[in-house]
């Protein structure tokens, strides 16, 4: 079998990446904890059954992370003491680094406030470096309404910043 | 022309999503390592070329200068993260005339190789310390 991908050092590739595929498969968990364990699958199952086809391996561990966390969510409720231990310390895990430009530490907290199938958008567009097309596919919509829960996004998150900056 | 929503993109764009822990990142190199079977790269791809130079400093240490034929094979054996430590402390004015507060969070890494061939381990441990300024509003 041909691998495309077969001189990419795929350790350098996942810690280059992996802060924002964490973030991608935050998106689809319920904790910190179910994220970390989502990433670790998907990549691991990407990176042993797909990493030799041809196309986007971006795409492809998009795609990846998204079907390990709706196997989680379909595995159903299996709280655990960790995630309890891991919900105690939410205040102190964000989803960013922290940021000394107040503007950007609003729109990381805005961000937040969306509506899930906006974000979600936002998320795949500025991190997963999807198309409209691709969101559409990865979320099994239109790219017409990829593109419009886009706009409503981004329009919410100007008046969000804006409120912030006034207040 | 400046398009408002290119403006928002790319300040999205640059907020830096948190990066994976040691955990997690030791977990990858774990099931990257059992399919390719191959020993020993885990140590510098999880750990760096610095724990890899402790790694042969400790290993010549130990085995007291006694010819071996092979290098020692440490494997990872346990990563684990402290729980952090969170100051928070008296907010500041900041140049713009606005108030932060500071905030300083500590945590601790502690990673464990192990080589069974000559019962040898060694331990790594980082510090970790953080000063974050968080934006208070005030009315």
């Amino acid at each position: 079998m041909h691998d495309a991908y077969s001189g990419q050092d795929w350790r350098a590739w996942f810690a280059e990446h992996g802060a924002r595929l964490r973030l991608i498969a935050r998106q689809w968990t319920r904790s910190e904890a179910d994220a970390d364990d989502v990433l670790q699958e998907a990549f691991v199952r990407f990176w042993k059954h797909q990493r030799h086809l041809p196309g986007n391996p971006n795409a492809l561990v998009v795609t990846s992370i998204r079907r390990s966390a709706l196997d989680l969510l379909r595995r159903g409720d299996r709280r655990t003491a960790r995630e309890k231990v891991v919900g105690a310390d939410m205040e102190t895990v964000t989803w960013f680094e922290p940021e000394a430009d107040p503007r950007l530490a609003a729109l990381a907290d805005s961000l937040k406030l969306l509506p899930a199938e906006q974000r979600e958008v936002v998320v795949l567009r500025v991190w997963g470096d999807l198309t409209f097309d691709e969101i559409g596919e990865q979320l099994s919509i239109s790219p017409n309404t990829a593109a419009s829960r886009w706009r409503y996004a981004m329009e919410a998150l100007r008046k969000h910043i804006t409120a912030r900056t006034h207040d | 022309m400046t398009d408002p929503d290119h403006d928002i993109e790319q300040a999205l764009a640059s907020l830096r999503p948190r990066a994976p822990g040691p955990a997690v990142t030791a977990r990858v190199a774990r099931g990257l390592d059992a399919s390719s079977s191959r020993r020993g790269v885990i140590i510098a791809w999880s750990a760096g070329l610095s724990a890899l130079a402790a790694a042969l400093v400790a290993a010549f240490v130990f085995l007291g200068g006694v010819a071996e034929p092979e290098a020692p094979q440490y494997q990872l054996v346990n990563v684990e993260q402290s729980r952090p430590d969170v100051q928070f402390f008296r907010p500041v004015q900041m140049e713009d005339g606005s108030y932060a507060r500071p905030v300083r969070v500590r945590w601790q890494d502690t990673t464990r190789w192990e080589d069974a061939r000559s019962n040898t381990r060694l331990i790594n441990y980082r510090p970790n310390d953080q000063l974050a300024l968080l934006p208070l509003e005030t009315n």
